[in-house]
């Protein structure tokens, strides 16, 4: 046990090591770099000016001392200067995380909420009407592109209430806050929501043909009680996987909804920054979700582990 | 006063409220605008957009700026600034300016006429260390100046190479604040100090810039307004809701388009709605030194197959304005007239005969319906961009031209201009004041950094610098005239349409006064207050 | 386990069935929303091959006239700001979509196949190496993997393909290294190498066909992800450029203008995107059922 976890340690720097390397030079590839922004910014081509420019950010140095700096800066934890602003990228991330966090978080207990219980009554109602629907409506959730349903659900509000929700940095107080983040988490957890249905959905059906199930049938357990209280314990297993994968492939869902909601959280950020080749601010996003994948994999092996002890790691 | 003229019709109403006496301002409240776009930083001396000038003038004064009152800019309606008075020596060289005393910077520290020279010495590139600006995209405009001397802590002498009367009107844009001497790029370009009746405050990028009032500003009684916060939506629709729906009082500057000028009247009808040209026109790029545009009648062939209406009906509901290379009056203060207009390639009405001729041309050099020549217009990979470029390709298939959409990433555009690596290139020109000098010799003079296409004509260098040195508004203005015309014929930078747009605001804010001819002067701010 | 009716799961199993149209009526019979699935991606191949002989006007003519012309008359799905007939861009952008998501598919397919199959096959010092990279690519969501990879190549039809192909890799990769994991040692196998047969012949004749059905259901969903991972990224601006009536950036520049003057542009082509990638999903979850009984659900 203890050494599978060194290992997995090991594997983990390893990967985000690997993962670091890949975005710094897949970054130098991009056509332009931020003097070219800037000084387009400013309508003009100045050579001198450009160069200037370059040189102030350390652009004109060779790649491998930027790559080291940057990588020494990260191990004491400093993330360098943005480059648009010039201020401190910690300054810049770090007030945006919470608020993904919050998205992502009301985005999973969303997903959460709506996709166990009808996986389950779709399960339990397996080929009836009623699954059939719900099987539809969770495929639809995996159909619909999530910014298109935000500008949907904008619409509608536009249309019932002529206004939208446009997010404020200050909410006053917590409700407003989930008021605000409410319709955007709901966009982005229906996606997660369809595909958590769908595996609590088979997960179910597999449990129900066991053995033990039958067994417990057999012995005269009411319907109810061998549904919910056998074979959904044990159905939930994969399905806190897939949660905590989904939980951190939800930023994928964010880059998008933060945009069409205009919230100012990490994954528009990451766009925008990439728009203006701001490296520093881009590698250090990159490794930060970078960070949150493989920690949530590492997490959810070990949750498995705790939760099914038929799993032995022995070396 | 033909100036004083509005251009359209239905802002004359707005105009008239405008400039009727000040009466009853109410102080405090906080002034909400939408911005389109993260403003690349927040110096303005460092950029060339509307995004950091609109936001960032309310932070700083000039020494002279042009009458914030009045609807056009005039060289004859120049007033006052941080400059008290000014006068010129009798050889027209030397402009002296008499600075006011007891004004503060933000900081606290004293004005004094050093803090001019530090910011002009930058501009002409004359302190090799400056550290007050990285980026100078207007050194241009300071080619004439030679030096600037420091009379005592309240005067200040700009020494020009010869006379240039356009020297002030360039010192009374937008676009020329005064910096601090103290102040340093990256504090000017991320939380910047000026004089003005604002300081920021807090410029978050992508989310917000914040100013609130300076009490010390030496202006007695101003600004009205206690803040101003401006709040980055990059989404138009968005932002255009967040304006209906009360959450912005003010929309970002021309950012209503006429097609949506109707939504906007009817989800939001008090709005004050005032149209008026960008300061920006559509022009076509011609690559004159490769095949097949090396022939001047291919070039002729192209300007002739332009139809510049459907551009106009289709992007402005025919709202906008045709010109040349100045912005055409009654708006603009120095472009041809409309009859003169009406002479040039391009400009004629019968567009059936201009193509038929210009598919004569085609046809006579083996270009067919069958056989089409193949080209690629490049444009910027933005919409304002892209937008007339597909209409342009459009059109060219009249001609036997069969072209195909070249979107170029915005960081690589005008390095690709520069090499002179496209064919065709649909364009778009825009000038910080409406200024002959500023906009030949920005666009048009060999010798400039940002005549980016190359242009190179010695007679038009000739008529240009001849101009700028005219003293005598009336000459000056045919000779302008005749460069536009020069221009127009030699297909450089053949001219679509000058831009019209709509800015928006609720009735509740006064003492906004929009100018006619250019989006880049009067946000001040000072003056504006809200009713509530 | 029970006991398992042979006769009855043989019938079920269309066993008794003969020629291919009683086969397909049964097929589709016994996977109703799969046929349904078939018939929409069917529709959106037909669509995208034969555009120009649906579409009735030029996608890219322009015209004042038409400008956000209501959906209904000439222009049965409206027309653009430009007057640009919808359908008709609907219909090439049908063509986008398929050159995206199959080529995505595919290349990113036989990128994996090949890596996988390497990788199972030869084991050792190669697997490892290739195990880790594929964690690397993996330790980013699909999304922002192709949102980096699309920057990194700049916006054209080609960049676009590749950008998306590249994170498919890992996952198809990881599914022919296990099953060729478990082949390898199969006696078929091991039978082949007896005879002599080479280890490359091996591998493509006898492991890769064993490995087909997972790879099927797997590429039909990568399918339904590529097209909307290609619209995702248009509609941010990095996709497909302005003149490929591409229905991601169809959407992303009527959401920026139009949601309130022109609604139809933001609705249509979201509805394209929404059937075919629907199409595809219930089509995959239909070949799942038919090809991978183990995971039927």
């Amino acid at each position: 046990m203890g050494s599978y976890l060194v290992r997995r340690f090991l594997l983990m720097a390893l990967t985000l090591f690997g993962m670091s390397i890949l975005i710094f030079v897949m970054l130098r590839l991009v056509p332009g770099d931020i003097a070219d922004i800037l000084v387009d910014a400013a309508g003009i081509a100045d050579a001198k000016e450009k160069a200037k420019i370059a040189k102030e950010l350390g652009l004109d140095r060779p790649i491998l001392e930027q790559y080291g700096q940057w990588i020494g800066g990260l191990s004491r934890g400093d993330l360098g200067f943005a480059y648009v602003s010039e201020r401190p990228a910690i300054e810049e991330i770090a007030p945006r995380i919470p608020i993904s966090a919050k998205l992502t978080l009301m985005a999973l207990f969303f997903s959460i909420i709506l996709g166990v219980p009808f996986g389950v009554i779709s399960a339990v109602r397996q080929n009836t009407a009623l699954d059939y629907s719900l099987r539809v409506i969770s495929l639809s959730g995996l159909s619909l592109p999530s910014f298109w349903l935000g500008l949907l659900v904008l619409m509608a509000s536009v249309h019932w209430f002529g206004t939208i929700p446009i997010y404020t940095n200050e909410p006053r107080g917590f409700l407003q806050e989930v008021g605000l983040l409410a319709i955007p988490a709901a966009v982005v957890g229906f996606r997660s929501s369809a595909l958590i249905m769908r595996l609590t959905r088979s997960s179910m059906l597999e449990v129900m043909r066991q053995d033990y199930i039958r067994t417990a049938r057999s012995k005269g357990a009411s319907n109810t009680s061998v549904n919910y209280n056998h074979a959904l314990r044990n159905a939930l297993l994969p399905v806190v996987t897939v949660i905590g994968i989904e939980a951190a492939f939800l930023v994928g869902g964010l880059i998008v909804t933060e945009t069409v909601f205009n919230i100012p959280g990490v994954a528009r950020f990451l766009v925008e920054a990439i728009r203006w080749r701001d490296y520093p601010i881009v590698q250090n996003l990159v490794m930060l979700i970078a960070f949150v994948v493989v920690t949530v994999n590492f997490l959810v092996d070990m949750a498995y582990m705790v939760l099914d002890p038929r799993i032995k790691y022995a070396d | 006063m033909r100036s004083r003229v509005a251009f359209a019709a239905g802002t004359l109403a707005a105009f008239v409220l405008a400039a009727a006496p000040a009466f009853a301002q109410k102080q405090g409240g906080t002034l909400k605008i939408s911005h389109r776009d993260n403003p690349p930083s927040a110096s303005i001396h460092e950029e060339a957009t509307i995004s950091v000038v609109q936001p960032f003038m309310a932070a700083f004064n000039n020494l002279v700026m042009f009458d914030p009152n009045e609807k056009i800019n005039s060289p004859d309606k120049i007033v006052p600034d941080l400059a008290e008075s000014w006068s010129w020596s009798p050889d027209q060289t030397k402009l002296t300016f008499k600075l006011r005393s007891g004004v503060k910077w933000h900081d606290g520290k004293p004005f004094s006429a050093k803090d001019v020279k530090c910011t002009w010495d930058a501009l002409i590139g004359q302190e090799e260390k400056s550290e007050l600006i990285r980026k100078n995209p207007r050194k241009v405009w300071y080619s004439n100046l030679k030096d600037v001397t420091v009379g005592s802590d309240t005067e200040v002498t700009f020494v020009l190479g010869r006379p240039q009367p356009s020297f002030l009107s360039m010192l009374a844009a937008g676009y020329s604040p005064v910096y601090a001497c103290h102040a340093n790029g990256r504090d000017m370009r991320s939380k910047p100090i000026g004089t003005g009746p604002f300081k920021v405050v807090d410029f978050k990028r992508n989310e917000s810039i914040k100013l609130v009032r300076n009490p010390d500003y030496w202006k007695k009684g101003r600004p009205y307004l206690d803040a101003i916060d401006w709040k980055i939506v990059p989404n138009r629709s968005t932002r255009t809701l967040g304006f209906v729906a009360g959450e912005f009082d003010m929309t970002f500057d021309s950012d209503v388009t006429f097609p949506m000028l109707k939504d906007v009247k009817a989800q939001k009808p008090d709005a004050v709605c005032e149209a008026r040209p960008t300061n920006v026109n559509a022009n076509i790029l011609i690559n004159r030194d490769a095949p097949p545009f090396d022939k001047p009648e291919v070039r002729r062939a192209l300007v002739l197959a332009i139809d510049q209406k459907p551009f106009n009906d289709i992007l402005f509901e025919g709202h906008a304005l045709y010109g040349a290379a100045m912005l055409p009056p009654p708006a603009g203060f120095w472009g041809m007239p409309k009859e003169m207009l009406e002479t040039l390639p391009g400009f004629g009405t019968d567009i059936a005969k201009n193509r038929a001729e210009a598919r004569a041309i085609m046809e006579k050099l083996g270009y067919t319906k069958d056989k089409p020549l193949k080209i690629k217009v490049a444009t910027r990979n933005i919409a304002i961009y892209r937008d007339p470029a597909v209409i342009l390709i459009d059109q060219l298939k009249a001609i036997n031209i069969d072209a195909e959409l070249d979107p170029i990433d915005t960081t690589v555009w005008y390095n690709k201009i520069q090499r002179k690596d496209y064919s065709v290139g649909m364009n778009l020109t825009g000038g910080g004041v409406d200024d002959p000098d500023t906009a030949f010799y920005e666009n048009f003079h060999s010798s400039s950094d940002r005549n980016y296409t190359a242009y190179k004509n010695p007679e038009v260098d000739a008529l240009i610098e001849k101009q700028s040195a005219e003293l005598d508004r009336d000459k000056r203005k045919k000779i302008v005239w005749e460069i536009e015309k020069k221009l127009a014929e030699d297909g450089a930078r053949p001219v679509i349409n000058h831009n019209v747009a709509n800015t928006c605001w609720t009735p509740q804010l006064k003492g906004l006064v929009l100018q006619q001819n250019s989006i880049y002067n009067g946000w001040r701010f000072e003056d504006v207050w809200l009713d509530r | 386990m029970a006991i398992i009716d042979h006769e009855a799961e043989l019938h079920r199993a269309g066993a008794n069935i003969t020629g291919w149209r009683s086969q397909l009526v049964f097929t589709a019979r016994r996977y109703p929303l799969g046929a349904v699935g078939a018939v929409i991606v069917l529709t959106f191949v037909f669509t995208a091959v034969f555009a120009n002989f649906i579409a009735p006007f030029d996608p890219t003519s322009t015209d004042a006239k038409a400008s956000l012309a209501r959906p209904g008359g000439v222009f049965w799905l409206g027309a653009d700001f430009m007057g640009r007939d919808m359908f008709s861009r609907i219909v090439y952008g049908a063509r986008i979509s398929l050159a995206v998501g199959l080529g995505a598919t595919l290349m990113g397919g036989i990128l994996g196949v090949s890596i996988g199959l390497m990788s199972g096959y030869l084991g050792g010092a190669v697997d490892l190496l290739t195990q880790r990279l594929m964690d690397i690519m993996q330790s980013l969501p699909l999304l922002v993997m192709a949102l980096v990879m699309a920057a990194a190549l700049g916006p054209s039809l080609e960049n676009t393909i590749i950008a998306i192909a590249i994170p498919l890799v890992p996952s198809v990769a990881r599914v022919v290294r296990s099953s060729t994991l478990s082949l390898r040692e199969q006696p078929f196998v091991e039978a082949a190498r007896a005879v002599g047969m080479g280890e490359l012949r091996i591998a493509v004749r006898h492991v890769l066909p064993n490995t087909l059905a997972p790879l099927i259901v797997l590429g039909t969903a990568q399918l339904g992800s590529a097209i909307l991972v290609e619209a995702s990224l248009s509609f941010l601006g990095l996709g497909i450029p302005e003149p490929y009536p591409s229905w991601g950036r169809m959407l992303s520049e009527s959401a920026a203008e139009y949601v309130r003057t022109a609604p139809w542009l933001v609705i249509f082509p979201g509805v394209a995107i929404s059937m075919t990638v629907f199409g595809t999903n219930l089509l995959g979850d239909a070949l799942r059922d038919i090809l991978d009984p183990r995971q039927r659900s």
